[in-house]
């Protein structure tokens, strides 16, 4: 299989009204906008565990974004992880669902369709406990920046 | 005993702490619960117009979405004094049944089964689905995400998105469904009820066929006697959609069926100095701090205490496995805390045959699924049984629609008096003194707390889900002497 014919989605993960959580879900927005491409699909959403499994099922590739509170960085900075770090991001675990990594797991043992590459965009939150359209001075910085970092990644790969 | 005060530094880190305080002598003199706190939701809703609650407050809960939507949508139809057509009414159970379902799968395979399946003292790198699905087989594992994606589905095209519905609006629906869509929700509802069925001889064949997991599930450490509150319909069966609420004691014993516009004369809320969330209890009662019994004001909600406030299931195949649970575990009403587990069950199978029930119903396909509000908004109140217990919505307009003022009690916030009073009563039967606590009984610790499925996000207003969990043991200095860390 040529690699330009893989078959990628863009998830941006957050809340849209808790202020820096957004932060995945704004950078998915701004995406859907500016990029048209026939073997992307961009998505935002609020979903955690099993459901990643019907969200992500028939898909060869997936950049996923999502807020991270790392608690050492500032506001904004955004992070490029493999799949090691999906228990750590804000959506990708769950204390009522699996985690992701769990969840891509049981869908490999389950032989699901399942991205075979995934890539993570994470930027770190810093008010996450306060209702608001808005997010921060440093996560809305950062939103533009991760819209090129994913174009570039998307770039590289295809 | 001396009254502790908990260092405001340990009180708030983003994360749900159970924090266990040992006496002179190493047992356990207190335990508490504690959540973080989110801001602004009531503030983030005032100037907006009612009609946009049904779509913000999904925002607010991604594990229970679909349940804020309904008691959103019914609390709009009362702020406007309409009331929605039959078909309208049997639309909305029809998605509200598969929200149930959806999460009461979730909840019993990814939550409740590794402790069951695979003991709550197994290897806890194994306790998770994984483990679960090692042990009963990929054929299980396979139909739990099939039938979960069903009833994600039946949602999605009713409710217009999948996790953040948009269907429910003040008289009614939006659309309607066509004959197509209600064949194909026919079928899957079909599909369900033997899962459904197939779920619950899991539990009896690996959990009660099990001595010692019946005897976890019956014993001291567990249980906890308290009232219990529930929808039912005109016949006192278990609702998830409409009805009334009934409370019922210790003894099993109705005190008082009201409507949910009168909450507010049954339910009032005490504070504490070391909890951002408040406690719910029952103003007849009193608060009589975190005891059980029939004279503290304590009560639950949550599948169990839905069937206890019951008489029965309104359907054929559930009413039989209501009989059996209450038979097995000695009569109503039941107060063990791990009979949550089971009662889900049994409400997965209503949840299911009611569904399929309403896909045949001749109104189901009606175009006429809206009244068009023609009052004076002002103010509502809308309920819904939630996955986790009884959900109450509130809200106040202006004469142009426009909110004034949000109140909400949730699940999770009805039962915390509760969890509190069975965290500290696990942890005192399970930690002895002087000897340190294992993995493996912290979990058990935990499993007091887990039964409830708390919804912290939603019982503080944050979004639930990436909630870590602490347990922390402090000596009576106060030092924390070990830690058990979940994420």
């Amino acid at each position: 299989m040529s690699v330009n014919k893989l078959k990628t989605l863009v998830l941006g993960l957050g809340n849209p009204i808790l202020s820096d959580d957004s932060a995945g879900c704004r950078v998915a927005m701004v995406l859907q906008e500016k990029l048209h491409l026939p073997d992307v699909d961009i998505r935002e959403a609020s979903i955690a565990g099993l459901d990643f499994l019907d969200t992500l099922t028939g898909y060869d590739r997936t950049i996923i974004i999502d807020a991270i509170q790392t608690g050492q960085g500032t506001p904004g900075q955004i992070y490029r992880f493999g799949p090691e770090i999906l228990a750590h991001t804000r959506h990708a675990s769950t204390p009522h669902d699996v985690n992701l990594a769990t969840a891509l797991e049981l869908g490999k043992k389950l032989k699901l369709e399942l991205p075979r590459e995934i890539t993570i965009f994470a930027i770190e939150a810093e008010d996450v406990t306060s209702f608001s359209e808005e997010c921060g001075p440093g996560v809305k910085r950062a939103i533009p920046q991760c819209v090129e970092m994913v174009i570039r990644e998307l770039q590289i790969a295809s | 005993m001396a009254k502790i005060s908990i260092d405001p530094i340990t009180r708030l880190e983003g994360h749900g702490k159970i924090e266990i305080f040992l006496d002179a002598d190493g047992a356990v003199a207190n335990a508490y619960l504690q959540i973080p706190e989110l801001r602004g939701f009531e503030k983030f809703c005032e100037g907006r117009p009612v009609e946009e609650m049904p779509r913000i407050v999904p925002r607010i809960c991604g594990v229970c979405p679909g349940a804020h939507h309904m008691a959103s949508a019914k609390t709009t139809d009362s702020v406007y004094h309409v009331d929605p057509p039959p078909a309208a009414k049997k639309l909305r159970e029809l998605f509200y049944c598969a929200h149930m379902i959806h999460s009461h799968i979730a909840c019993f395979y990814a939550l409740s089964a590794p402790d069951f399946v695979l003991g709550p003292m197994s290897d806890p790198a194994q306790r998770n689905i994984l483990g679960v699905v090692g042990k009963v087989g990929l054929q299980v594992g396979g139909e739990v995400i099939k039938h979960r994606a069903y009833a994600q589905q039946i949602q999605a095209t009713i409710g217009g998105k999948a996790t953040h519905p948009v269907c429910g609006i003040p008289g009614g629906m939006s659309k309607a469904i066509n004959e197509e869509e209600r064949k194909e929700f026919e079928e899957k509802a079909k599909s369900l009820v033997n899962f459904a069925q197939d779920s619950l001889k899991l539990f009896n064949d690996v959990v009660l066929s099990n001595k010692e997991y019946l005897n976890l599930i019956t014993g001291d450490v567990y249980t906890m006697k308290s009232y219990y509150m529930g929808m039912v319909d005109a016949k006192n069966k278990v609702n998830f959609y409409d009805g009334d609420l009934r409370l019922v004691d210790s003894d099993g014993k109705e005190v008082v069926k009201f409507k949910a516009a009168q909450y507010l004369d049954y339910i009032a809320e005490h504070t504490e100095p070391w909890s951002y969330m408040k406690f719910p209890f029952l103003k007849k009662v009193g608060w009589k701090g975190f005891v059980e019994g029939k004279d503290s004001g304590v009560y639950r909600v949550s599948p169990l205490a839905r069937l206890n406030a019951s008489d029965g299931m309104a359907t054929p195949q559930a009413q039989e496995a209501y009989d059996k649970m209450y038979q097995t575990l000695g009569g109503k009403p039941v107060h063990a805390t791990m009979a949550f587990h089971w009662a889900r069950l049994i409400e997965l199978l209503y949840a299911a045959e009611r569904l399929l029930e309403l896909c045949r119903d001749k109104e189901i396909t009606s175009p006429d699924v809206r009244t068009i509000p023609t009052a004076t908004p002002d103010e509502g109140i809308g309920v819904v049984e939630a996955p986790r217990g009884v959900l109450i919505h509130h809200y106040k307009t202006d004469s142009n629609g426009i909110i004034q003022k949000v109140n909400m009690i949730v699940a999770s916030a009805h039962n915390y008096p509760a969890m509190n009073i069975s965290i500290k009563k696990a942890a005192q039967s399970l930690i002895k003194r002087g000897q340190p606590a294992s993995e493996g009984l912290l979990n058990m610790v935990e499993m007091a707390f887990r039964a409830y499925d708390p919804c912290m996000g939603c019982a503080t207003h944050t979004l639930p889900g990436q909630m870590p969990l602490e347990v922390l043991i402090r000596n009576e200095q106060g030092e924390i002497i070990q830690k058990l860390s979940r994420t």
